[in-house]
């Protein structure tokens, strides 16, 4: 097939529904200005963030040093056994 | 000015190494020994960079869980310092230390799932862009469009991975319901990242629309990626890829090859 023409057809259809649709910018406008109030990187909203990030008052006072135990991961892993290795090749079941 | 910057130094060295606290230092605390001191200071130091870390990648964190991720990032933050004023920038090596973190070498698919958390909180810091100008698109000559030269949006990134990366991922976002099967034997995974309306979101590419994009993002013409893509995947639909590109605001600016 003619590589132009699809080159054409997929651009006309972009700019026959991307001009159909009129001004979508000003939802984005308004979202823009949402962006200090609403939550954007999915569960943690920019001041929260920040406040997590660049605290000095909320940390241990202690010098908790090394944890010498041997650390296992004991998080939602467990939950997706099928792509931990055992002797270095996947595991197939769950 | 030297005398402030050797004074900082010196501290420095002894909050992130370790050494001996110059002589130099205050000693006249009344409740702290100078060793308790500094120890509260570095357990700070420690602390924020951990915080920046958990920032970056909660999923992560999720996966193995908050315990041994601390122990996890106490040894990156070891390794690597923070070169940035500014703490999101601090993490971007992740990936690559995952990869090498024997306690948690069990976890094979840890390490892609890192670099796509990166390029999440990558893509939400990213620069602003403008939507696609259709109106500016309209104007180009139909036999010219062989020559467009793509612009994806700095807040886009194709991560791929042959492991299900992407669902991992949609699996440990706030809402998500906390049981969950993942399916290992499905396949690779072309996970793609992009940002609308302020809220970065991670979609799965086909492997034809994937390899058709990396072109793109390579600076390759319209034309010549296009052609490239359809002599390996005879069914690729340039139009359907490129109605969903646009629609999420991957696609920016062109400009066009050779003028």
């Amino acid at each position: 097939m003619n590589n132009n023409h699809i080159l054409s057809a997929a651009i006309g259809g972009l700019l026959a529904l991307g001009l159909a649709s009129g001004n979508a910018s000003a939802a984005d406008k308004k979202m823009d200005m949402e962006k200090c109030f609403g939550v954007a990187k999915a569960g943690m909203n920019d001041c929260s963030s920040n406040k997590s990030s660049h605290s000095c008052a909320g940390q241990a006072a202690k010098n908790n040093d090394p944890m010498d135990f041997v650390a296992v991961p004991k998080g939602t892993c467990d939950k997706l056994a099928g792509g931990m290795t055992e002797g270095g090749s996947m595991k197939k079941s769950m | 000015m030297p005398a402030l910057c050797n004074d900082l130094s010196s501290f420095a060295r002894t909050i992130v190494h370790g050494e001996e606290p110059s002589s130099e230092i205050d000693t006249n605390y009344t409740n702290y020994s100078v060793a308790v001191a500094v120890g509260v200071y570095r357990n700070n130091y420690r602390g924020n960079l951990h915080d920046a870390l958990a920032g970056a990648y909660p999923v992560i964190e999720q996966l193995v869980g908050k315990d041994f991720f601390r122990r996890m990032t106490r040894q990156f933050i070891g390794q690597h310092l923070s070169r940035s004023g500014n703490l999101h920038h601090y993490g971007a090596e992740m990936s690559g230390f995952v990869a090498e973190f024997k306690p948690a070498q069990d976890l094979v698919y840890l390490p892609d799932v890192a670099a796509l958390e990166w390029a999440c909180h990558c893509a939400y810091f990213a620069d602003d862009a403008a939507a696609l100008d259709l109106v500016k698109l309209a104007q180009i000559p139909p036999v010219q469009y062989s020559e467009l030269i793509l612009c994806t949006s700095p807040a886009c990134h194709l991560v791929r991975s042959r492991f299900p990366i992407a669902a991992i991922w949609h699996a440990h976002q706030p809402g998500a319901p906390g049981d969950f099967h993942i399916d290992f034997d499905c396949g690779s995974c072309n996970a793609l990242v992009c940002r609308k309306n302020d809220v970065v979101m991670v979609f799965e590419l086909a492997e034809a629309d994937a390899a058709w994009l990396q072109g793109i993002q390579a600076g390759i013409s319209l034309g010549e990626a296009t052609a490239a893509t359809l002599e390996r995947f005879p069914n690729f639909d340039l139009q359907a890829v490129l109605l969903n590109i646009v629609t999420q605001g991957v696609l920016v600016d062109f400009s066009m090859a050779n003028h």
